[in-house]
């Protein structure tokens, strides 16, 4: 295009054979996408008439989906020479750039809560310009807030921990390092369940206040339950030896996906829970 | 600096052909659309005045910019076409060219920002007015409080197709216009009691969203007495087009003997008011759980 | 160089042994270019829709008083409908989709794109997206809500019923769509390029694409959040833009401009690109300035992050905001210069031969300019506070998608369609199927400038009797362009018929990019072996 090269045959020196990974076709896609119709429309129903049969089917197919098309991804990549060293290097590029979409949307969450936590007169005249809102008692930091941010940064050690048997072929504490972290993370949602049943605000028509913390801590929660379930099978994948010290994708992005979501909680302690605190602080 | 000579007679021919619509005001001075009008309408504020100057200004500058760009399109059109340039040029760079075609339009958008920020200040400047007015948009009427005189708080509806009395603009026209004193500024305090809708004010200069909960400020001043319309200008649902805006402006010995009258008049058309609390429930709620 | 470099399939001879059946072929798709055709039917499915509805719109405005449309509310659900379709149905998925899909791994020398079976989801979730948009018009009341989507309009106590959620929920799916595109194609260009083919000898339209696939990944989650946390007031109770619990409507504004700003570039980059490739063919010239091309799409991809309020001057911003806003803005006609008077160099000493494709180009160009001025003057705080919602915006808007982005698909659609069918279209209709669109959407949206000058606010069924004469003139433009639209539905019966077989690079020596070395139609899988750039 520089203007060096002026027919398009010219520009070709000779070919090689391609190293790519072209898959056959399939109707997974296609189901997958209707299941994912069927969720919206499911949650719809839901919301408008009480009925939960269509988001009940629509979930099931979708998991099922997904079982679907991440077992035979796995069975691809047991399969010589398909997975290739720049296929692998595309799959990461797909997961690091999924992730950066994931961050953009916990952007917008946060872009919600300090809306009202920098400029709480947006809250509008009927309120009172100060964060959190008046009535509003939040929950303790230093109490299970603090405990679950523990957690998750043992949690990022010991995934690490994980990581480093896996290199050195060390399959028992491969197993173990897994394990604890599936622990961990399981700890962190208990955690976060009980926090919310104790919560000393409503998230139903409570206001502003609850909103924006429920959907933060709530995003985040669910994804701590989707890394979670992505590290059990990686759990489960390790215990089947499907993993070798070069070939481990699966495993890299379950942890950096859980890295991500171990970042995300830091700040979302800090920012919500930490400087978002009211002055009389309840249990 | 208005499109003034081709506008005007292009006007008047048009207007000859359509006839003189709308100036049934005996002696009233309105500024309503016109058919086939291609310009702003005839500035009422000082503010719209401004904004006229400024746009002709920004406008003719775009226009030069767009007629440059088709000039330069036409001559390669007619030059460079292939039966005129057997042989294509494999030139692929010039800096020189390349460096004037970014250094001159920043230069270009460097005049039109300059004026510009004065005109936002100006704009913005709502500060000390002769009075407030608050104005709070519903569905599907316009509610106009005059906070500096007691009782006066009134509501503003179209009057319906079928209603309309002789003289009367067809979809602008108001029961009850706002009456303000010319030559006044008069401050508006925007907010609306249920979904947002737009206050605006063509000929005026004016326009701010309505929004619930919020107060937005802006300002006027009618230079001369007379009718000046606006509409809703923000989707706000199956009437967004039958909220009409309506201004009289009246010399003030005739706005206060409009006070007085009608204080007296609108004390019962003082709206049933639906607080700007949408959900109170919500807020109950939050704190019953506390 | 021989053409029996690349692996030559013959095309038809080799492919009439193994034919996929249907289902296989269309339902099951990992191959892009198959996928891009499904993209392209889509798209024009969407026009169709999209276009009828705006004719209906243009019947009703054409008299005031009219009652084509029953009432306010119904014209809010077809003014919305149409306004989505338009941008997430047909400009995205048209340029994105279908030519990204087709020419993307062809400029590259790539076998297919990197994750084939995730390509063909994207396209499947923008078909639920499409019905579930369809739903959100014909279920109930109809969703009235504008595509901007602005509570508290949108929440459940004034759009009550389901409609709005359906409309709410198919941009869910179309976002899901645009996302695993995006993250599809950013692999694809990062990972795929033949050896040789160096970032920096990239074809203008995958550096359009990439850049455009970067402003999905970091725009459309934003826009996920914002209608999530829509849905979750209309229907879980929460309160973040409904002002009875403290929540901020503004806030909205915010979050959808942040994402609906980098979305007319999304639309507009790809535009570009074609716009580049066209202008180099029929001049017989290379483009002129590449890098200045290039870093100048990078710039605007950057620019359009940091702009968005310029849709909110009227929503009470403060005035440092508004100053800042309009600065900024006005910076992004810098890099948009450079493009232009790039494209008009690579025309100038060429040996232009006015073509079809050349001429959308060539109306591309000079329209997008016309609507790139208008939005100069928008984005000046001072004078939009009078053209804000009014027809001026209208106009401007419709220059530079209606006369802009979709003069470049045409372009794009006439440059390619004999790569992609194996056909050529016939030249004279598509020259006149050019000049009536060209007159006909000029003829509609030039005196949309003058209506909004004078006052005339948007998505209003109704208006005051002074603002007839222009909507007249504008409603028969419209009408003009529908009839232009069915000269466009006899091109491609011609290509469908035709029985003329093409040559690899039927343009000739001006059509340099790697997809004019195979034959037309491209092989199904164009590189088994890929090529290795000089
Ligand atoms: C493809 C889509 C597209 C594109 C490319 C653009 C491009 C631009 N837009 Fe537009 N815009 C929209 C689609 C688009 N817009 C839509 C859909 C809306 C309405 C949304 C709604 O409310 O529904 C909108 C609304 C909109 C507004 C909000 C108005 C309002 O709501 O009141 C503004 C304000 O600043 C604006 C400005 C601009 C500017 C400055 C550019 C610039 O990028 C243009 C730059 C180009 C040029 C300037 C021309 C070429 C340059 C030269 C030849 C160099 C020399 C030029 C100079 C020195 C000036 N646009
Ligand atoms: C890409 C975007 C796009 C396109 C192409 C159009 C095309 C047209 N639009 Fe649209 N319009 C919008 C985007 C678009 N519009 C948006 C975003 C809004 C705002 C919505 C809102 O307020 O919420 C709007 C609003 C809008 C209004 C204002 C309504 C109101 O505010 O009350 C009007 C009024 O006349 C109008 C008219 C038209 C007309 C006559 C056309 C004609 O040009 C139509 C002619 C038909 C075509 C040009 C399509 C032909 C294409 C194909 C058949 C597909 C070909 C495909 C391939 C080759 C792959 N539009
Ligand atoms: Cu009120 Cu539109
Ligand atoms: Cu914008």
């Amino acid at each position: 295009m520089s203007g060096t090269v002026h027919t398009a045959k010219s520009q070709i020196r000779g070919t090689v054979p391609h190293q790519y990974h072209l898959v056959d076709p399939s109707f997974l896609p296609l189901i997958g996408a209707a299941s994912a119709m069927l969720v919206a429309a499911g949650i719809i129903f839901a919301a408008h008439f009480s009925n939960y049969i269509v988001l009940i089917i629509g979930v099931l197919s979708a998991v099922t989906t997904m079982f679907f098309w991440w077992t035979s991804v796995v069975h691809e990549g047991a399969a010589p020479g398909v997975h290739t060293t720049i296929t692998r290097i595309g799959m990461r590029y797909g997961m690091a750039l999924f992730i950066t979409s994931e961050v953009m949307f916990f952007v917008s969450f946060f872009w919600a809560y300090f809306n009202y936590f920098f400029f709480p007169s947006h809250m509008g005249v009927a309120y009172k310009a100060v964060w959190p809102p008046q009535g509003i008692t939040t929950i303790d930091p230093f109490a299970i807030p603090l405990f679950n941010t523990m957690v998750l940064l043992l949690s990022g050690t010991t995934i690490t921990w994980a990581h480093h048997a896996l290199l050195e072929n060390d399959k028992k504490n491969l197993v173990l390092g897994l394990a604890v972290t599936v622990l961990l993370g399981i700890t962190f949602l208990c955690g976060q369940g009980y926090e919310y049943t104790h919560s000393p605000f409503l998230f139903y028509h409570g206001g502003i206040f609850p909103s924006v913390f429920f959907i933060a801590t709530g995003f985040h929660g669910f994804h701590v339950v989707v890394g979670t379930a992505f590290l059990i099978v990686c759990l489960v994948r390790a215990m089947k030896n499907q993993f070798s010290p070069q070939q481990h994708f699966g495993f890299e992005a379950a942890a950096w996906y859980w890295h991500f979501v171990d970042v995300v909680w830091l700040f979302l302690f800090v920012c919500i829970y930490y400087f978002g605190r009211s002055a009389i602080v309840a249990g | 600096m208005r499109f003034s000579g081709w506008r005007v007679s292009l006007g008047a021919l048009v207007l000859l052909a359509f006839g003189m619509p709308h100036l049934a005001f005996a002696d009233g001075y309105v500024i309503a659309p016109k058919p086939w009008e291609m310009w702003l309408p005839q500035p009422g504020s000082p503010m719209e005045a401004r904004i006229d100057h400024f746009m002709a200004f920004v406008l003719w500058i775009m226009a030069g910019v767009v007629g440059f760009v088709a000039l330069l399109l036409a001559y390669v059109i007619v030059r460079f076409n292939a039966k005129r340039n057997k042989v294509p040029s494999t030139v692929t760079h010039n800096v020189v060219v390349e460096v004037l075609w970014t250094v001159i339009p920043a230069v270009i958008l460097l005049v039109v920002a300059w004026p510009s920020i004065n005109l936002i200040r100006y704009e913005a400047d709502y500060q000390k007015p002769y009075m407030i007015v608050k104005v709070t948009g519903h569905q599907w009427y316009w509610e106009y409080d005059y906070k500096s005189v007691k009782g006066l708080d009134f509501t503003s509806y179209m009057i319906p197709d079928d209603k309309l009395q002789p003289g009367q603009i067809r979809r602008l026209s108001v029961d009850h216009p706002m009456v303000v004193p010319a030559g006044e500024k008069i401050e508006f305090e925007i907010t609306s009691a249920d979904v947002l809708h737009g206050f605006y004010l063509p000929s005026l200069g004016v326009q701010r969203y309505a929004i619930p909960g919020q107060i937005v400020h802006s300002w006027t001043l009618l230079t001369k007495p007379g009718t000046y319309y606006g509409e809703c200008n923000q989707i706000c649902g199956i009437n967004h087009d039958a909220m009409p805006i309506e201004i009289q402006a009246l010399p003030m010995d005739q706005y206060q003997a409009w006070v007085k009258k009608a204080q007296a008049e609108y004390a019962d058309n003082t709206p049933n008011r639906t607080p700007a609390v949408v959900r109170p429930a919500l807020v109950q709620l939050a704190q019953a759980t506390r | 160089m021989s053409s029996t470099v690349i692996h030559d399939h013959g095309a038809h001879d080799s492919h009439a042994a193994h034919q996929p059946s249907f289902a296989r072929r269309w339902l099951m798709s990992t191959n892009h270019k198959d996928i891009g055709t499904l993209y392209i039917t889509a798209a024009v499915v969407a026009g169709i829709v999209g276009g009828g509805l705006s004719m209906l719109m243009r019947a009703q405005l054409m008299y005031p008083n009219n009652t084509i449309v029953s009432n306010g509310q119904e014209w809010n659900a077809i003014v919305t409908a149409h306004g989505l379709i338009m941008i997430f149905w047909l400009v995205m998925p048209a340029l994105i989709g279908g030519f990204g899909n087709w020419f993307v791994p062809m400029m590259i020398g790539a076998p297919d794109m990197a994750f084939p079976r995730l390509n063909n989801m994207s396209f499947w979730f923008l078909v639920m997206g499409f019905i579930f948009v369809i739903l959100g018009l014909v279920v109930g009341q109809g969703s009235g809500v504008g595509w901007t989507l602005y509570p508290p309009l949108t929440d459940s106590t004034y759009s009550p019923g389901v409609s709005t959620d359906f409309t709410l929920f198919s941009l869910h799916l179309a976002g899901i769509s645009s996302l695993l595109g995006a993250i599809n194609f950013i692999a694809t260009i990062l990972n795929m390029r033949a050896p040789g083919m160096t970032m920096h000898k990239m074809p203008l339209f995958v550096w359009a694409i990439l850049v455009t696939a970067f402003l999905l990944l970091l725009a459309i989650p934003v826009l996920a959040g914002a209608v999530t946390m829509l849905i979750m007031d209309r229907n879980f109770g929460t309160s973040f833009f409904e002002p009875g619990g403290g929540g901020d409507p503004v806030l909205f504004q915010h979050l959808f401009w942040f994402f609906g700003h980098p979305e007319v570039y999304i639309m507009i980059l790809p535009a570009f690109g074609i716009i580049s490739h066209v202008v180099s063919t029929f001049s017989k010239k290379p483009i002129f300035g590449y890098f200045g091309m290039v870093y100048a799409m990078v710039a605007i991809g950057f620019l359009g992050f940091i702009v968005w309020a310029h849709h909110m001057f009227v929503s009470g911003i403060s005035v440092d905001s508004r100053i800042y806003f309009e600065v900024a803005t006005l910076v992004i006609a810098v890099p948009t210069g450079v493009k232009v008077f790039s494209w008009i160099a690579t025309m100038w000493g060429g040996s232009i031969e006015f073509k079809t494709p050349m001429l959308f180009a060539v109306g591309f160009i000079f329209l997008f300019v016309v609507g790139g001025a208008t939005g100069i003057v928008l984005a000046n705080a001072g004078l939009d506070q009078e053209l804000h919602n009014d027809y001026f915006l209208i106009a401007h808007f419709h220059y530079v998608l209606s006369l802009g982005a979709v003069f470049a698909i045409f372009a794009g659609f006439y440059y390619w369609i004999g790569k992609m069918s194996g056909h050529q279209y016939p030249e004279f209709w598509g020259k006149l199927h050019f000049w009536t669109t060209f007159v006909g959407v000029n003829l509609t949206f030039f005196p949309m400038h003058f209506l909004g000058l004078a006052g005339m606010p948007r998505r209003y069924p109704d208006y005051p009797d002074a603002f007839a004469g222009w909507n007249y003139v504008s409603s028969m433009g419209a009408f003009l362009s529908g009839i232009s639209t069915l000269v466009f539905f006899y091109v491609m019966y011609r290509v469908f018929t035709s029985k003329v077989v093409l040559a690899d690079n039927y343009w000739g020596e001006g059509a340099t990019t790697l997809e004019w070395v195979v034959p037309s139609p491209a092989p199904h899988h164009t590189f088994e072996d890929v090529p290795v750039i000089r």
